[in-house]
């Protein structure tokens, strides 16, 4: 209580997130990458290795967080968190995707993609149906 | 102010008090009124209480303090948790009835819904939706052509509230940002498309407003 009261542990806060970071270099990487340090608990990891923290001592609106996964690096974008924890990080739903039964999963659901724009695997338009007007083409009339 | 002009003009007349102490100077400084009847008023002299003193005593002093006082906000402000949130890592708020990205949406057998009906063609305001249909080989209405201008659009959802089969959506997703124009011409495939990838939070959607409507 009085240890609070001074405010003493927050020092301990604050010891036990760079230790739960691992480790000093992996604090200072983490702030460079993040902007943020902060304590967390670890409420799930998706398939692409994002992991998703919650910390309710935070107000709302920054109490749930994401930390991308290490293979981007420094070339995180918000478009690479997957649907299902999209309405989770969105303060949608309080249920984690795995224990919320209103999300089906068939066979012919598709994986997430971040945004493509601007990479060799981004979408261009094309015409799903035949041309009305074709050119006429000399040689099929004879 | 008026008393530092005061100085400045007997100083002009006198020279510095530091320099060559005048015994004008002097008798300025130790009394107000010049000493008469042998004697000099020794105590400490009573401030002047003209309303243009008060007012400069006060501004000096408040002036002062301010500056401290305001290096202290400063520094409390330091310590002080932002009120922003740290995009892309936090997010805000959303309601299951945002609306964003379109999507078509398939039944849970695979089987795209749209049928063609053409009421979110005509509905739409912007006229960024253009439809062609054609009967397919099993004898079922489908579309060929399902494009949407996402730069026309404006986003009312409109589509989404006339079509009866709950085909057209607009999906929660709002990072779909491009580098160019033609990538937000969408065709029919990048639509379905949408759809596979986000039916898990479109369902999910669908599913937390279904009492409302």
């Amino acid at each position: 209580m009085v240890i609070k009261y001074f405010g003493v542990d927050r020092f301990f806060t604050f010891l036990r997130t760079i230790r739960d970071a691992g480790g000093i270099r992996a604090s200072l990487y983490k702030l460079y990458r993040f902007d943020n340090l902060r304590p967390g608990t670890l409420v799930g990891t998706d398939k692409f290795g994002n992991k998703y923290f919650e910390n309710p001592t935070y107000f709302y609106g920054r109490n749930r967080w994401v930390e991308y996964a290490p293979q981007y690096g420094m070339e995180y974008d918000g478009s690479q968190v997957p649907a299902e924890w999209f309405g989770w990080l969105h303060y949608k739903t309080d249920y984690l995707p795995m224990n919320d039964p209103t999300r089906p999963k068939y066979k012919w659901m598709a994986e997430h993609t971040e945004n493509l724009s601007g990479t060799p695997g981004q979408y261009m338009p094309y015409s799903t149906t035949r041309p009305k007007i074709e050119a006429w083409v000399p040689s099929k009339c004879k | 102010m008026s008393l530092g002009l005061n100085k400045l003009y007997s100083i002009a007349q006198t020279g510095s008090k530091y320099i060559k102490p005048g015994l004008k100077t002097v008798g300025r400084r130790c009394a107000s009124s010049a000493p008469k009847d042998g004697f000099i008023y020794v105590n400490k002299e009573e401030p002047s209480m003209d309303f243009g003193d008060i007012t400069d005593r006060a501004a000096q002093t408040l002036f002062l303090t301010e500056l401290v006082r305001g290096f202290g906000v400063t520094l409390a402000h330091i310590f002080k948790e932002p009120a922003t949130i740290n995009y892309p890592f936090e997010k805000g708020p959303l309601s299951p009835r945002f609306r964003g990205e379109h999507a078509l949406r398939r039944y849970p057998s695979g089987e795209e819904r749209c049928i063609a009906c053409k009421l979110c063609e005509a509905i739409c305001p912007a006229q960024a939706i253009t439809i062609e249909a054609e009967e397919r080989a099993d004898g079922s209405r489908r579309t060929t052509r399902y494009d949407i201008d996402m730069t026309k659009c404006i986003y009312c959802g409109f589509c989404q509230e006339a079509c009866p089969v709950d085909a057209i959506v607009e999906g929660p997703n709002f990072e779909f940002s491009t580098e160019t124009h033609e990538e937000l011409l969408y065709n029919k495939e990048k639509l379905l498309n949408n759809g596979d990838k986000w039916e898990s939070e479109i369902a999910a959607n669908i599913h937390a407003d279904h009492l409302y409507r």
